[in-house]
């Protein structure tokens, strides 16, 4: 299957300094992929090579299976994290000029405008001067200019920053809506919530390094540590005598519901779920035996934790 | 669709100047003024002067005579002193105090003792100046009145034959060429309007100069610029605000060219038909004059109408393009490479250095236009915008013209190809090493 965006072992330094260190990873037609990494981790050089903004010094760009050119970049919408609009222009008069900069001709551009605007409630602003507008509206009319052209591949940089709950409720249904209509979305965020609820790929930038990367359901299966939450009615005494050699305790603690406890558990090494649940039997009243995945901000912690752990010199 | 994208750079950054109520406001007004400055002139240096009436304290008797008839002092020679609209002569020989000949109504006293023949000095009182022109008039008047005395005072001459010997040397230009001598002269007038035009360059350079680096700096503050130059190249991003902000100023010089036309127009047309003050009080009072007469009668307003106004309308819009292309692209290199404009202040003065120093050097030109300093400023690019102004309006070979233009288009390209290096680095720069270090490590990387 042809990729929207592939990435092979790029390479950029500044001033001697390797930004990216070989990054390779590749976004799928119609997914979702977190880009993800602490400040400095190269994401903005990454995502600038990707738009012909940085010229990287190695390594390869294919667009839509074909190798990287500048019309290839005018197929995908960006949205930066550093973004703004010429204040002294009237709102849909700089939407157009946007989308006449990604190559839409000017009265296709105002049809499909109008969409956008009516599709994010905005279509009142159409005649009103940026500098007239709260931060959030503009956010919203930043995003519209990078959607407008119906892009292959949407490249966001934190698309959520400054937006109330309600409006990034709006934005993320939207991101799924094009997802599912084909569009492929890069999605670079420290947001972790976000990065759950909307990727189904993330790729972990670290110190200029592909630290982690795959389906996120996957990674955070590969992640867990045996973690298990387990509901029962009885003795705490009891329960903990029952788990023996099985499994750690982490912790009990009271639900709302009278007598009813909620044990945190890690299963030993090699202990199937099974064996526990037939030792509490029994013992306890089991009601629910969960399992407990690493959260995407666990696992992003716990790579940079483990990076930070590696001398600078070997990494690079 | 490169075109198309510099195209619709260009089409903003001049309909969000020119669309805009101060833009219009500005065109409108500055050449009604411009006009009404003319006009005014007009009006104050030939419909309203002011007449003074002179008191000659001649003491020693030289130039004047008691006329027995109306016991009045009368000059000896009253052909010194022509019959003029301003200016009157009355004579005494013992002038009173000042606020007795004030009362009387005089504006101005001379006095003067014997040594007046050999200091060829005296003292002009007043209580306000009657100005320059009114006094060169009656320095004038009165040195031939004196000279009238010293030939009378010579037993060898009389005044008629000091002035038949006496010679006044004129000199017409002529201008040897191949077709012959050609009516020549009038370079310093020519040198002036030359100077005036290329004042007006150097100014419409460094304001709109100004406005690029201004915009630049503001796309980089907020935020906009990253959008940008990610849907265009950084250097045809460059391009189309170097042009687009160049198309502004032309709109501006073109619509003030017309207004002015249309302006002045209209007040020629009333002025000729007499329904303007100046228009009788120019000529005599049963003979009406017309404007362009009346501006050809003075010496100031005269250079108008020398003007080659095709010529230096030509060469100023040659001379702009590539001047513009050139000083617009380091002005945009400068906004892309600093965060604030204060910061900026201090490049564009490095920048703007060399044609600052044209625009000095070419009041030497409007004098010297050959001499080989000028010659050699004119053919460089970074000051031949301005010079050649000044040369083109005196008079210059048109391959000199040409071979100018062509260096500074050659150069202006050359500059925009490493301006547009140093704007695709800079622009998203956040500051830090000295930006004159930077220059040189951008200028030389080649990208994508």
């Amino acid at each position: 299957m042809t990729t929207a965006l592939h990435i092979d072992d790029l390479r950029k330094s500044f001033g001697g300094q390797c930004v990216l260190d070989g990054v390779s990873f590749e976004v799928t037609p119609g997914s979702i992929m977190g880009l993800l990494g602490p400040n400095g981790a190269g994401k903005s050089t990454l995502i600038r090579s990707i738009m012909g903004i940085v010229t990287p010094d190695a390594g390869t760009i294919t667009l839509g299976g074909k190798p990287w050119t500048r019309e290839g970049v005018q197929r995908i919408g960006y949205l930066p994290e550093e973004r703004g609009l010429y204040k002294d222009m009237k709102v849909g008069e700089q939407a157009v000029y946007f989308a006449q900069l990604k190559g839409m001709e000017k009265k296709e551009a105002v049809k499909s405008l109008r969409h956008w605007f009516e599709r994010l409630e905005v279509e009142g602003w159409w005649d009103r001067k940026v500098s007239d507008i709260s931060k959030g509206m503009a956010q919203k009319i930043q995003f519209i200019c990078t959607v407008v052209q119906g892009p292959e591949l949407l490249i966001l940089d934190e698309p959520l920053s400054g937006f109330d709950p309600i409006n990034a409720r709006r934005i993320i249904d939207v991101v799924r809506s094009l997802a599912a209509e084909g569009t492929s979305i890069m999605l670079s965020t420290h947001d972790m919530p976000s990065v759950e609820r909307l990727c189904d790929h993330v790729v972990l930038l670290n110190r200029g390094r592909v630290v982690l990367q795959g389906a996120s359901d996957q990674l955070r299966e590969e992640g867990w540590n045996g973690s298990q939450e387990v509901v029962f009615r009885g003795n705490d005494l009891t329960f903990t005598n029952a788990l023996g050699a099985w499994a750690h305790l982490d912790g009990i603690e009271p639900t709302p519901q009278e007598g009813v406890r909620k044990a945190a558990i890690r299963l030993r090494e090699g202990v199937a779920p099974g064996s526990v649940i037939n030792a509490l039997q029994g013992q306890v009243e089991l009601q629910e035996f969960i399992k407990v995945r690493p959260t995407m901000e666990r696992l992003f912690i716990d790579a940079v934790e483990k990076e930070k752990s590696i001398p600078e010199s070997t990494v690079s | 669709m490169k075109v198309n994208l510099i195209g619709t750079v260009i089409y903003r950054e001049w309909r969000t100047r020119v669309v805009k109520r101060s833009f219009l406001l500005g065109t409108l007004l500055t050449p009604i003024l411009s006009v009404g400055l003319i006009i005014g002139s007009v009006l104050l240096t030939d419909g309203v002067e002011v007449n003074h009436l002179v008191l000659v304290e001649d003491a020693p008797g030289l130039i004047t005579r008691l006329d027995a008839a109306s016991g009045q002092y009368v000059p000896r020679c009253p052909g010194c002193f022509p019959e003029r609209d301003n200016l009157e002569y009355r004579f005494v020989r013992e002038a009173p105090e000042d606020s007795v000949w004030l009362a009387q109504g005089h504006t101005v006293l001379v006095e003067y003792d014997e040594s007046v023949l050999q200091n060829a000095a005296g003292y002009m009182v007043y209580e306000k100046s009657p100005g320059v022109q009114a006094k060169r008039q009656i320095e004038r008047d009165l040195s031939r009145a004196m000279e009238h005395a010293r030939v009378m005072e010579s037993t060898e001459l009389d005044w008629s034959a000091y002035q038949r010997l006496k010679l006044d040397l004129t000199l017409f230009d002529r201008e040897s060429t191949e077709e012959g001598r050609e009516e020549g002269g009038g370079d310093e007038v020519r040198g002036l309007i030359g100077f005036l035009f290329s004042a007006v360059l150097f100014m419409v350079l460094a304001v709109y100069g100004g406005m690029i680096m201004r915009s630049v700096v503001e796309e980089k503050s907020n935020h906009v610029v990253e959008v940008l130059v990610a849907a265009v190249r950084p250097e045809a991003l460059l391009l189309g605000k170097v042009i687009g902000m160049g198309c502004v100023a032309l709109t501006q010089i073109i619509a003030w060219s017309l207004l002015s036309t249309l302006t002045f127009g209209i007040f020629q047309s009333l002025f000729d038909a007499g329904w303007v003050n100046g228009s009788m009080a120019a000529g005599t009072e049963d003979i009406p004059v017309d404007l362009l007469t009346v501006m050809a009668q003075n010496e100031a307003l005269s250079v108008l109408l020398d003007i080659q106004w095709g010529v230096m309308i030509l060469g100023t819009v040659a001379f702009f393009i590539g001047g513009f292309l050139l000083y617009g692209s380091l002005y945009a290199a400068v906004g892309a490479s600093v965060q604030s404009e204060q910061e900026g202040q201090g490049m564009v003065v490095a920048i703007i250095l060399p044609l600052m120093f044209a625009y000095m050097a070419g009041g030497g030109a409007m004098s010297n236009p050959d001499v080989p300093v000028f010659t050699w400023l004119g053919y460089i690019p970074l000051t031949a915008p301005v010079i050649m102004l000044v040369r083109l309006a005196i008079g210059v070979a048109w391959w000199e013209a040409v071979l100018s233009w062509c260096l500074l288009i050659l150069t202006a390209r050359l500059v925009l190809g490493l301006a547009g290096r140093i704007y695709r680095n800079g622009v998203l720069h956040d500051g830090g090493k000295s930006v004159w270090k930077l220059w040189i490590q951008w200028m030389r990387k080649d990208e994508r």
